[in-house]
């Protein structure tokens, strides 16, 4: 079973369609997260990086899944906020290994909820506490947020994000 | 509680205005003012060295300028790989060198007489540029030391006047740094080197990269470099033969290649004569386009313009054909210019970076963005850096590295600064349409311009006439209040007190002259006695000392009551004399009517 369809599970009872919404800079592990997230039968086994932009939409049961994938070139970054509108939720990506771009990650920062420090495992990384500092979400108090370390080869971080956000969508 | 947030997070916001002030396109991505590099805009360069699309940043660092040479490449934030280099680096480039899978570019970092070729960050190739023909008469010389036929005093004395006939580019090495040792060292220098072969080199002085036969980004290019011996050589990238030489009547400093090698192509070099001169195919020799008023320190091309930064705080801009189209004056020295090529955008500009730091974007002549830096640049670069298309590299004078990444929702916007006409020059007035009156006169006085000019003057003799005329009458009346005579310098005023029918009549009298006493006056009145009468027509004056006020008075009545009003003169004169020394007019105000209470 997927770590997602706890989720999904939760989502059933409550007989509610959800729009979740996947951003983050190219490269930062967006398509790998999702495939981690999708039921184990459907998960593929080699990504390859997303070149310009997909929306990928699949059913995980009684959740509709979007993903939109930007590129770097920041060309289709402006489409995000159409998106926000139809998202319950918001999952933002962060390559902590990409110390250059954290920058460029803060300024598209918008709405999001849910971050992944994503490639925790490399070894340059930054740790959750210092994407914290970075990104300047300390200075959001308007809306919950979170963010967990994660490595979307393994899973490691994973459960724990998706957990914190049932809870937000449970109250 | 809920207060106590919200004044926390505006505290927040203003601090974070504070450090944006003038909401800056950029974002600093790094900053690493103790990068210790010492490198030039033509030393960097940015490219995928492991096709793996993480740009990385390739630093061709002159270490302390005379060691400690390296080749240094950036991943990200860090240091990746460095490699020593032998002698200074003028210039790296990277390029496709074949068509091999993954497309790993090479790169080339030019020292001295070599090109150092590396290819997955290994050592090559070393290609050597190719001798020149030794100068007969040196030869001559360096044959006869070796057969000691003549001694080392007199090679350097005979190498010594071959230099000083205009030659000294043509010497080889050998005998120039034999003239430029200490007298006690060349004995051991020439008998070392007499007995190998004589060999002339050069050395490189710019390079550059042509795309050989196709213009994808991936394309295999060409090495294109100028040298001291004032040509240019096109290497070939494989088996790294001349493909092409051609010669310049100075040696080239800045190159620009466009077009392709196989097509079509133009070199524009700026030469150390102060000279900008172009190639193209099949050229042996140099085309003279630009004469440049100062030395040139940098040179790019956009389109069809060629963009020149001069030691003169200019930035100038020519056409392909020589013709100048602008110049742009800048407030202080060039130190190193690069192009800003923002593909996605279809963005092109040139980057001046100058000695007070600042670096400068001009979009054509419109400056469109200025960067403030603490320390002078000396090396610029844009491009993709890591994973992000439009990052500036910015390498300063005390080591410094900085990354700036230019944000996606930035704009140019550029205004002309140059000095011109004000913009209100050209606002239209609105100028009320012609009457027919206004049309009349212009006709009468076209038709008579003559006589009305005859006119004007007529009565402007008339009028010259008679102020002269009552001047001079004037002075014979001394109806002047100032006394100008020597003898009774005087000045009087007067003036009337009360609305009537009874005033009074205040007459100040000053003596001006510095010392000398005035005596024997008296202050008289003339006005007539049908209108006022008054209390004191004569009064006598006392010595005047110098420079004292005496006021006199007398009552005025006017005995009229008709409601006009007349002039009262007042006259100051010497005892025994009728003409006055001074005169004053009083024109005194319309009496009120009596009033009995
Ligand atoms: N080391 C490491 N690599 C990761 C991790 N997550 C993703 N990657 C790698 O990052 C690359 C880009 O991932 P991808 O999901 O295509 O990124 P996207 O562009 O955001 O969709 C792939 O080569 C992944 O294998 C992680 O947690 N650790
Ligand atoms: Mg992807």
């Amino acid at each position: 079973m997927g770590i997602f369809d706890k989720l999904a599970n939760f989502l059933r009872l409550k007989k509610k369609e959800i729009n979740i919404l996947c951003i983050g800079l190219d490269n930062s592990g967006k398509t790998t997260i999702i495939n981690r997230l999708k039921p184990e039968k459907a998960q593929a086994q080699d990504i390859v990086p997303t070149v310009g932009f997909t929306v990928e939409k699949f059913m995980s049961q009684s959740l509709n899944f979007t993903v939109f994938d930007m590129s770097g070139q920041g060309r289709y970054r402006n489409l995000w906020e159409h998106y926000y509108k139809t998202a319950q939720a918001v999952i933002f990506v962060l390559d902590s290994s990409d110390r250059l771009r954290i920058v460029v990650a803060k300024e598209e920062r918008g709405l999001p909820v849910l971050f992944f420090a994503n490639k925790m495992d490399c070894k340059d990384s930054l740790s959750a506490v210092e994407c914290t500092k970075k990104m300047g979400l300390d200075t959001i108090r308007d809306k919950p947020w979170h963010i967990c370390a994660s490595n979307a080869l393994t899973g490691e971080g994973l459960p724990e994000g998706v957990a914190w956000l049932t809870g937000q969508l449970n109250s | 509680m809920s207060s106590r947030v919200d004044a926390s997070s505006d505290g927040e916001n203003q601090r974070d205005e504070e450090e944006s002030p003038e909401k800056s396109i950029w974002l600093n991505a790094h900053l690493d003012p103790m990068a210790c590099l010492y490198t030039f805009s033509t030393s960097i360069s940015l490219a995928d060295l492991n096709a793996d699309s993480d740009y990385k940043l390739l630093v061709a660092d002159l270490g302390t300028g005379t060691f400690d040479m390296k080749l240094k490449v950036f991943k990200g934030t860090s240091l990746y790989m460095e490699s020593a280099i032998i002698d200074l680096p003028i210039a790296l480039v990277s390029f496709y060198m074949d068509t091999n899978d993954p497309r790993t570019p090479a790169i080339a970092v030019a020292s001295g007489p070599f090109i150092y070729v590396y290819k997955n960050l290994r050592p090559y190739f070393k290609f050597t540029l190719p001798p020149l023909s030794v100068n007969a008469v040196e030869q001559d010389l360096w044959n006869q030391a070796k057969e000691d036929k003549i001694d080392v005093h007199v090679l350097i004395e005979m190498l010594e006047s071959l230099k000083n006939e205009g030659s000294e580019g043509m010497l080889s090495v050998r005998s120039l740094k034999l003239l430029s040792l200490q007298p006690e060292e060349v004995e051991s220098f020439a008998n070392v080197h007499k007995h190998t072969t004589l060999k002339r080199q050069t050395v490189i002085t710019c390079m550059g990269t042509m795309k050989k036969s196709v213009a994808d980004d991936d394309a295999v290019s060409c090495l294109v470099i100028g040298t001291e011996s004032k040509d240019v050589y096109v290497l070939d990238p494989e088996a790294f033969t001349v493909l092409a030489k051609m010669s310049l009547p100075s040696v080239p400093v800045f190159i620009s290649v466009n077009g392709l090698f196989d097509v079509e192509f133009r070199i524009v070099v700026a030469c150390r004569d102060g000279k900008v001169y172009t190639l193209k195919r099949g050229s042996k020799m140099a085309k003279a386009c630009i004469e440049l008023a100062a030395q040139a320190v940098g040179l790019e091309r956009t389109g069809k313009s060629i963009i020149v930064g001069c030691m003169d705080n200019t930035l100038q801009c020519y056409s392909t054909k020589g013709k100048k189209l602008w110049t742009v004056y800048l407030p202080s020295n060039i130190l190193t210019m690069s192009l800003m090529d923002h593909k996605a955008r279809g963005f092109k500009a040139v980057m001046v970076a100058l000695s007070n730091g600042e670096v400068r974007i001009y979009k054509e002549k419109y400056l469109v963005n200025t960067i403030k830096m603490s320390d002078a640049v000396t090396a610029l670069k844009f491009g993709r850096f890591g994973r992000e298309d439009s990052a500036l590299i910015l390498i300063t004078k005390g080591g410094g590295l900085f990354v700036k990444i230019l944000k996606r929702t930035a704009t140019f916007e550029g205004k002309d600064l140059t000095p011109g006409p004000p913009p209100a020059q050209s606002i239209k007035l609105n100028v009320p349409k012609k009457t027919k009156l206004f049309v009349d006169q212009t006709l009468r006085e076209r038709d008579s311009a003559s006589g009305m000019h005859r006119t004007f003057q007529h009565d402007l003799y008339l009028l010259r006439l008679m102020s002269a005329r009552s001047y001079v009458s004037a002075l014979q009346k001394s109806l002047n209040p100032i006394s100008s005579s020597a003898t009774e310098p005087l000045k009087l005023s007067a003036q009337v007190q009360g609305i009537g029918p009874a005033f009074k009549l205040t007459v100040n009298l000053q003596n001006i002259s510095s010392s000398v006493p005035s005596s024997k006056l008296l202050i008289t009145f003339q006005f007539d006695d049908s209108l006022y009468a008054l209390s004191k027509p004569c009064i006598f004056v006392p010595l005047l000392v110098p420079g004292l006020m005496y006021a006199y008075e007398t009552l005025v009545e006017c005995i009229s009551d008709k409601g006009i009003s007349d002039v009262i003169k007042v006259f100051v004169l010497h005892q025994g004399n009728s003409i006055p020394v001074i005169t004053a007019v009083i024109n005194m105000p319309v009496s009120e009517a009596l009033v009995i209470v």
